[in-house]
């Protein structure tokens, strides 16, 4: 059984060495000549994981190769994603890209080891709706309810967040700052924790007052009574969440407040090869098995083309950046 | 519906080949994906979920599981063979379960692995089906406050697994403390101990510290001096463990699996302390103490009850709260959601046909788990009978293969490396790594839920004494210290 092992991961080697060999002198071959690299930033189960190996099924059949998924996780995406940037741009490394690690962490983080430039997006395929919530038991029924108490207690109110650099990080400030908190960063408390479900527990548990997060990770929560959601960002209403939406109250600019996961390679991506990944992920995203899986999850499926997909980050990046200025947020260290 | 009604409404569920053959799959896959160095169980479930979504919900969730199960059991394996473990929750195994094969003993110990395995999975099936309601609030009284206190009870693991010299056993402990401060602050975000590497921005990789300095320093030492070994000789030994001996660990047992269920219902603290907590409990009440570290049958019953007794126990928050408790069960939770079921206390009542069938299901799987977990020593043990000179040059491929696996990134093998140098340091000094281990895993929790519990309170110390809960964990702090310095007055 050992030997067996050993043997097959001697075979395995040569293999990789002959491919390599073979990579170099047929370089001008049709892409994909080889099998392709995913990396997806952050670990097994999460958003990004789940969104990324749903859609690798349907992609699978689309890319002529074979794809390989590999989860690259640290420092809330950026271990992954600078993996990519520095890989070369031939099209077999590719990245799926995450609002937090390509929209909050640009705008938060001056340390971080690469920008928007270092890449190049083939298409955004999926958003979710950002929702907030709180504790069943908790006597904040509204958002106005929420805002008096920040406002008549500044300090008491808190929020819980995947960490620093979370989309539910920003979202937490941003939802206060446009209800007219002036800065919400001295009146509520951030409460950092490590990742989405165990930000979502700390609300039950009563670590903190109130969450922004996407609706997904809150639906099963609010379905069974635990959590009442106070708003969504979105303009429509979400299933399931019987609560106004960003519209309703008036707050338009909150429409900009959500998740997102696209597929992106490192700058110098070729244009064929970017052309070729638009109609892969325009054949992945019209599968009906894709669709229905992701849906089910509260996604909303749009495939963006890469010219309105960086419009819609850069967009995104825009506010943010300009809202972290604003409450002296960037993280400088 | 009454229990009654609901179990006969599950049964039909349960009872088809294709539930049998998932659970027997799954099983089977996860032992084997245990058994591979780097290949931990979190990995296997989540390569094995697409799979599922093309089966009925109860089938796929049941092969889920049993890959679950037998990834924690499986990581024992090489743990015990190879000083290797498989899993992260099988560290503690490593500590009696080697010093065993050393002495040609693994086959025992193997067995001893998997009897105190299914004990605890049975134990805590039965917390789960009994109790799930319970200890799923009584897991939600669990803030930071209550964290912070209990894992600075766990701290005291240190003592216990120190060996003779205690200063070394904290100097070890105080430089895993020191390591485990490597990536980003939890609450600022900035940079500690990069040296602006981005690699070294998500912290050491635990898989590759876990390997590094158990699996290499045992491959040097081997290069450094092979006569020291070659006249021990490794066979498997009597195989077979007797019920006298199983009886004379059967206290640590459902003292571990109890420790299992109880940190397997609080989300977020997962397999490995569980099995250290176990083991140094089991040592502390042992008759036998100063044989722990060096192949105590009990050391290794303890420490496999402790990290399988948290398997049945993590779906207590999930199917009571919809909470998934560590990685696993959050990639469970999303079989549950593809196929529209929404865990929390409303499936009681909208699909409790379900909730019972995969009580059933996990019922079933300990009695698989038995009959896999036994042919697979069989097969592994023949490990034991390869050589030195063969058998290591192969556990070090496969521990590179394996770091580089979790990740694929070589910067991984590189950190196995320089901690396989510390390790072997510490070995030729007598610095015991266990107790680095163990502070490398719980530093990072001590310190964010004490900087959360300081968040929370506005940095006002009270906080860490708000419930009965840390006034328990305080108390039993107390103790285990005033025992520690009496004993060590004593001695003097």
């Amino acid at each position: 059984m050992h030997k067996a092992k050993l043997l097959r991961s001697f075979s395995f080697g040569a293999a990789a060495l002959g491919a390599l060999t073979m990579g170099a002198t047929a370089a001008q071959a049709e892409y994909p000549e080889r099998p392709v690299t995913m990396v997806i930033p952050y670990g097994p189960g999460g958003a990004t994981d789940i969104s990324g190996r749903t859609i690798a099924a349907p992609l699978g059949k689309a890319v002529p190769k074979p794809i390989l998924m590999v989860n690259r996780t640290g420092a809330g995406g950026a271990t992954g994603s600078v993996s990519v940037k520095n890989a070369k741009p031939d099209g077999y490394t590719m990245l799926f890209a995450r609002v937090g690690s390509h929209s909050v962490n640009p705008a938060m983080k001056a340390t971080l080891p690469y920008t928007l430039d270092d890449f190049r997006f083939v298409g955004v395929y999926e958003i979710n709706p950002v929702a907030c919530a709180v504790k069943a038991d908790s006597d904040i029924k509204s958002m106005a309810d929420l805002v008096a108490q920040v406002q008549a207690n500044p300090g008491k109110v808190s929020y819980n967040s995947a960490g620093v650099g979370s989309l539910l990080h920003l979202a937490g400030a941003m939802v206060l700052r446009e209800f007219g908190v002036e800065n919400p960063m001295k009146d509520a408390i951030h409460i950092p924790l490590k990742g989405g479900g165990a930000a979502a527990t700390a609300i039950l548990a009563g670590t903190s007052t109130f969450i922004c997060t996407n609706s997904s990770a809150l639906a099963s929560f609010v379905k069974n009574k635990q959590l009442r959601p106070l708003m969504v960002t979105t303009a429509e209403p979400v299933v399931g969440f019987d609560a106004p939406t960003a519209a309703d109250l008036g707050k338009p600019n909150l429409h900009k407040l959500v998740g997102w996961t696209g597929i992106a390679g490192p700058k110098g991506l070729p244009d064929d090869v970017a052309a070729k990944w638009r109609d892969y992920m325009a054949q992945a995203t019209a599968d009906q098995g894709f669709l229905d899986k992701m849906t089910a999850r509260g996604s909303v499926i749009r495939l963006m083309n890469p010219e309105e997909s960086e419009a819609f980050i850069l967009d995104q990046y825009t506010i943010f950046r300009k809202l972290v200025d604003d409450l002296g947020m960037r993280i400088k260290g | 519906m009454s229990v009654i009604d609901n179990l006969s409404a599950a049964w039909p569920l349960v009872a088809n080949l294709e539930s049998f053959l998932a659970l027997f799959i799954g099983i089977t896959v996860g032992v084997v994906a245990g058994a591979i160095p780097g290949m931990s169980a979190t990995m296997a479930v989540a390569l094995t979920l697409p799979f599922t979504f093309a089966l009925q919900p109860i089938t796929g969730i049941l092969l889920l599981l049993g890959v679950y199960k037998g990834g924690i059991f499986g990581g024992s394996i090489p743990a015990i063979l190879i000083k290797t473990p498989g899993t992260p929750a099988s560290s503690a195994t490593v500590l009696d379960g080697y010093p065993m094969a050393e002495k040609g003993q693994a086959g025992k110990a193997l067995t001893m692995a998997l009897y105190a395995s299914c004990t605890a999975d049975v134990m805590s099936n039965l917390a789960l089906i009994l109790f799930a309601g319970w200890l799923a609030s009584f897991a939600l009284s669990f803030g930071p406050p209550e964290f912070f206190t209990l894992i600075l009870f766990s701290l005291t693991i240190i003592a216990g697994v120190s060996g003779k010299n205690l200063v070394l056993g904290l100097l070890s402990a105080a430089l895993g403390l020191l390591l485990a401060t490597v990536g980003l602050d939890l609450v600022y975000g900035t940079n500690r101990f990069n040296m602006n590497d981005p690699n070294l921005m998500g912290g050491l990789n635990f898989i590759a510290v876990l390997i590094g300095l158990f699996a290499i320093p045992e491959i040097l030492a081997y290069i450094w001096n092979p006569q020291e070994r070659k006249g021990s000789v490794r066979s498997l030994g009597g195989q077979h463990l007797s019920f006298k001996e199983y009886k004379r660990c059967f206290k640590s047992i459902v003292r571990g699996g109890f420790i299992g269920v109880i940190l397997g219902s609080i989300p977020g603290i997962g397999a490995a302390p569980a099995a250290f907590l176990s083991y140094s409990e089991a040592r502390r009440n042992s008759k036998n103490k100063e044989n722990f570290g060096k192949g105590e049958l009990e050391g290794v019953a303890a420490s496999e009850a402790g990290n399988n007794g948290v398997c049945g126990a993590t779906l207590i928050p999930l199917l009571a709260l919809g909470v998934p408790g560590d990685v696993i069960t959050a990639i469970i939770i999303g079989a549950f959601m593809i196929h529209g079921l929404q865990p929390g206390p409303m499936m009681f009542i909208a699909n409790g046909d379900i909730i019972y069938a995969l009580f059933l299901g996990l019922i079933i799987s300990s009695i698989l788990l038995m009959g896999v977990g036994s042919v697979a020593i069989r097969l592994f043990r023949y490990i034991a009978d390869i050589p030195r000179p063969v058998l290591l040059p192969t556990v070090f491929v496969l521990c590179v293969y394996g770091v580089y696996a979790v990740n694929n990134n070589v910067f991984d093998i590189g950190v196995m490396f320089a901690m396989g140098a510390l390790g072997y340091f510490m070995l030729r000094t007598g610095i015991p790594a266990a107790p680095f281990l163990i502070a490398f895993i719980l530093g990072p929790l001590l310190e964010d839920n004490f900087r959360q519990a300081m968040l929370m309170s506005g940095g006002s110390g009270t906080i860490l004494f708000r419930s009965p809960i840390t006034w328990v964990f305080w108390t039993l702090t107390a103790i285990t210290i005033a025992t520690l310095v009496r004993k060590g007055m004593q001695r003097k």
